[in-house]
């Protein structure tokens, strides 16, 4: 049983098409790159599958549900989750309240619970000041609160959108290491990246979007050697 | 001296307060009541993000809900206070259910819509409401009584400020909250937002409908202009700014201090006191966000004030 | 976006809308459409702020009452004829709103919807409640001979004084088509609707074309108030429906569609006539426009959803 399967999901913005008949899966366990240049639709494809916005056409299977119709918050509660490109901390909250909104929604749990869950969370993102206010948190750590408001709902699937932009080599390697912890607890995960080098450490296949379409599909090591990715990505390099 | 013994010593206060205070006093801390919950209402509402210009709206229906229960049902008044919020409540679930899908200056300005067009409705249905001219009813409720009316009002009063402690402290304060800082986030961390946005926004007009019934009840009269008068949101929202909004505490104190200034006001400038409160708004929102009191009370004990906007986008 | 099939379609029912009604009852006709251009010239201003600043002016209607009593002062104390007072007021409007710009609303432009909405209503009501002050809540009057100058055609004569506000209206839009297009300012006002970041980084004084069309939608709104004088009996809350109203025909024609306001402010003060003229309902005239604002909220609600 896949955990995610998309069935040509098209989304158009008017006149323009962002996403165009895509198609693709992901498995238990199993860690998909997304790559492509800029503007190539990742980010819109999260925003389908999250539900935060709703496809033009096609269909979105989760756990061989369909899930096409359904609010953001409740395939949130069913296990779909995901990060923002740009992080959005929730002002008013301190670092483990932010986690704690995950457990508290995405899984219902009630106050004491909920944090409960947050903070073996914080710990398993070895997050150490879980009660600053956001205002004095690095950027690492807000990272780690925003995977960890995700991680908190206890989803099945998961996305992070460029997760390790504006990172130093040894936060991203902080980083891989926790992905690979929730692969190995079966999660599935999609990385959306422009570094290739966590594309290739983490990710046992990837797809190829430009002008929202996939142009390739494949293990990074085909993928990269493709002429048609290198001419639609020319220079996007770590 | 903690907070608690504070709160304490206050509600000792309010409950002894009309065995030693004259019925002109007590009537000023009623109408205080009055004031406090619909601020705290207000507020409650503004935590979700949303900017409602409907107390007077609710407060008004209310009213009139109340009003003919009594006059063409003869009803008992204390049942009809009940009908009054119930609805008002009605009444903000259909409008919430349509209108809360579109956030920001779409639902401000339905909310401000809807006071005129209560009152156009009213005046116009004569037979049931009395018009223009309004309507009296035979007796105040505890036929006047003022110690009954402040009791009244005091049990409701903290009724309220239960509901809105309520939001504070449970989950819901946690959606609240996400909500306002960020909708985008709050969806996606299951947070339903619709749902929370018409609970508060149901619940909230309901105490504005419960407080309206009172307020006709206490008064043995409606009246399209007065029921549905402005001062019913204009002072809210003042005490509310003026004594820190997103807070329970705030409208409390916000309407302690302007209920009382309006006392003296409304005696010293017989034409258009309500400026004040404008200008109160006004000064509050350019210079002062996060409230008079705590602006001064944070200056008073030097500390770093940061200045913060009401919405955190 | 584009709405030329619909709107073809619209305006062709408009217009058959309006034909029927002619036929009808002419006097209803001609009402609607004098009611109609004095909607939707109070209507023009706002949607100029709302479309450029992107602020929602609460207090909009209120400024047209300080209009209104500031022509009335000049009839009281100066004998100047209403429509000559329009000269001086519209310029004690501009200097007016200018100055409310630079001391408040310049400082919340930034600062989100909410604060918006409040500042601008306790504007209103520190308005509303100054006019009070003032002069009261006694009702004023101007009377003119003019004021109930009538023309006919064949059997059927109306009343003529309410055509002033459609020249208004027309000029107004004719003005604002020159100026946005021809003028150097204009452009840059253009420029700074459609993207104003894009226009500050182009070089563009964002803060002087706010100012300038939040000066002039307040001047416009002391020019209605010169010509309303005559036929309106004033008082402290006169103007203040008109924010609703306004606000009501800017979502009706979509933003910046500005000609397409007056278009929709005849329609509605069509509608509102045909209530008014129905014996024993005049009084539900007033909900024909928040009638349709909340369509038009449920409308947007229900695309939005999907």
């Amino acid at each position: 049983m896949t955990t995610l399967k998309t069935d040509n999901i098209v989304k158009k913005f008017g006149g323009l098409t962002a996403v165009n008949k895509l198609s693709f899966s992901v498995d238990k366990g199993e860690i998909l790159g997304i790559i492509g240049p800029n503007g190539a639709g990742k980010t819109t494809v999260i925003n389908l599958i999250a539900g935060t916005l709703p496809v033009s056409e096609g269909k979105i299977y989760f756990s061989e549900t369909d899930v096409t119709n359904k609010a953001p918050h409740i395939r949130n509660q069913m296990g779909i989750a995901r990060t923002f490109q740009t992080v959005r901390p929730l002002k008013d909250f301190t670092a483990i309240e932010n986690i704690m909104v995950g457990s508290l929604f995405g899984q219902k749990k009630d106050l004491k619970a909920g944090r409960e869950y947050a903070e073996e969370i914080a710990q398993l993102l070895n997050f150490k000041n879980i009660n600053k206010p956001i205002d004095e948190l690095t950027v690492l750590e807000l990272k780690k609160i925003e995977i960890g408001r995700a991680l908190a709902s206890k989803p099945d699937l998961l996305f992070l959108d460029e997760v390790m932009a504006g990172l130093n080599s040894e936060e991203i390697w902080e980083l891989i290491e926790i992905v690979r912890k929730l692969q190995q607890q079966e999660m599935a995960i999609c990385v959306v990246e422009h570094i290739m080098k966590v594309v290739k450490e983490l990710t046992s296949n990837v797809v190829v979007l430009e002008n929202g379409q996939i142009i390739a599909e494949g293990p990074y090591e085909e993928v990269s050697a493709d002429e048609q990715v290198i001419a639609a990505y020319l220079g996007e390099d770590y | 001296m903690n907070s608690k013994n504070i709160i304490l010593i206050l509600l000792a206060i309010a409950l002894v307060f009309p065995l030693f205070a004259g019925p002109y006093f007590v009537n000023v801390l009623t109408t205080i009541f009055v004031f406090l919950a619909l601020s705290l209402s207000w507020d409650m509402m503004l935590r979700t993000g949303q900017l409602s210009f409907g107390t007077a709206a609710f407060f008004g229906l209310g009213a009139y809900a109340s009003a003919i229960t009594v006059l063409k049902l003869g009803w008992n008044p204390l049942f009809s206070i009940v009908i009054g919020g119930l609805f008002a409540g009605l009444i903000s679930y259909i409008l919430g259910y349509a209108v809360l899908k579109l956030r920001e200056i779409y639902f401000s300005i339905t909310t401000l819509a809807i006071t005129s067009v209560f009152s156009v409705i009213i005046r116009n249905m004569s037979d049931l409401t009395g018009g223009a001219g309004g309507a009296t009813f035979k007796s105040a409720i505890f036929n006047g009584d003022p110690t009954k009316i402040y009791y009244l009002l005091l049990f409701l009063t903290l009724v309220v400020i239960g509901i809105s402690e309520w939001f504070k402290r449970s989950k819901i304060h946690f959606a609240i909250n996400s909500i306002r800082n960020d909708e985008v986030t709050a969806k996606s961390s299951g947070i339903d937002v619709f749902k929370y946005l018409l609970l508060v926004f149901v619940i909230t007009s309901i105490i504005q409908g419960v407080i309206g019934a009172v307020y006709a009840q206490q008064y043995a009269f409606v009246e399209p202009e007065s029921t549905f008068s402005l001062n019913f949101l204009l002072l809210p929202i003042a005490m509310a700014l003026v004594g820190g909004i997103y807070s329970t505490n705030g409208p409390i104190i916000g309407a302690f201090i302007l209920g009382i200034i309006s006392e003296y006001l409304k005696l010293i400038i017989p034409y258009g006191h309500l400026i004040v409160y404008g200008l109160i708004i006004v000064i509050v929102v350019l210079y002062m966000p996060s409230g008079i009191y705590k602006t001064v009370k944070g200056k008073m004990l030097t500390n770093n004030g940061r200045r913060e906007s009401y919405d955190h986008t | 976006m584009s709405f030329s099939i619909k709107e073809n379609k619209t305006i062709l029912f408009a217009l058959a809308f309006i034909i029927i009604v002619g036929f009808w009852q002419p006097n209803v006709l001609m009402d609607g459409i004098q009611r109609g251009s004095m909607y939707a010239v109070i209507a023009l201003p706002l949607a100029l702020v709302l479309g450029i600043l992107g602020v929602l002016n609460l207090a909009h209607g209120e400024f047209l009452t300080v209009g209104l009593y500031i022509s009335y002062m000049f009839y009281n104390r100066f004998n100047l004829d209403p429509l000559l007072s329009i000269i001086p007021v519209s310029i004690i409007l501009l200097v007016f709103g200018g100055l409310i710009y630079l001391l408040t609303v310049k400082r919340v432009i930034k600062e989100g919807h909410l604060n918006q909405l409040l500042l601008t209503f306790g504007i209103s009501m520190i308005l509303l409640e100054g006019v009070k002050m003032i002069w009261t809540t006694r009702p004023r009057n101007v009377f003119t001979d003019y004021a109930y100058a009538s023309a006919s055609i064949g059997e059927f004569s109306f009343g003529t004084y309410g055509l002033i506000y459609l020249l208004i209206a027309v000029l107004v839009l004719v003005f604002l088509q020159l100026f946005l297009k021809k003028t150097r300012l204009g452009q840059a006002t253009f420029a700074v609707g459609q993207n104003p970041k894009g226009a500050r980084i182009v070089g563009i004084n964002v803060n002087l074309v706010y100012l300038f069309v939040f000066s002039i939608s307040i001047a416009i709104l002391g020019i209605v108030g010169g010509a309303m004088l005559p036929r309106t009996a004033i008082f402290p809350a006169v103007g203040s429906p008109y924010s609703l109203k306004s606000f009501a025909l800017a979502a009706m024609a979509g933003l910046g569609n500005l000609n397409g306001i007056l278009f929709a402010g005849i329609i509605l003060g069509i509608g509102e006539a045909i209530i008014n003229a129905i014996p024993g309902y005049s009084g539900w005239a007033d909900l024909v426009f928040f009638g349709v604002l909340i369509i038009v909220i449920l409308t947007r609600a229900f695309r939005e959803a999907r």
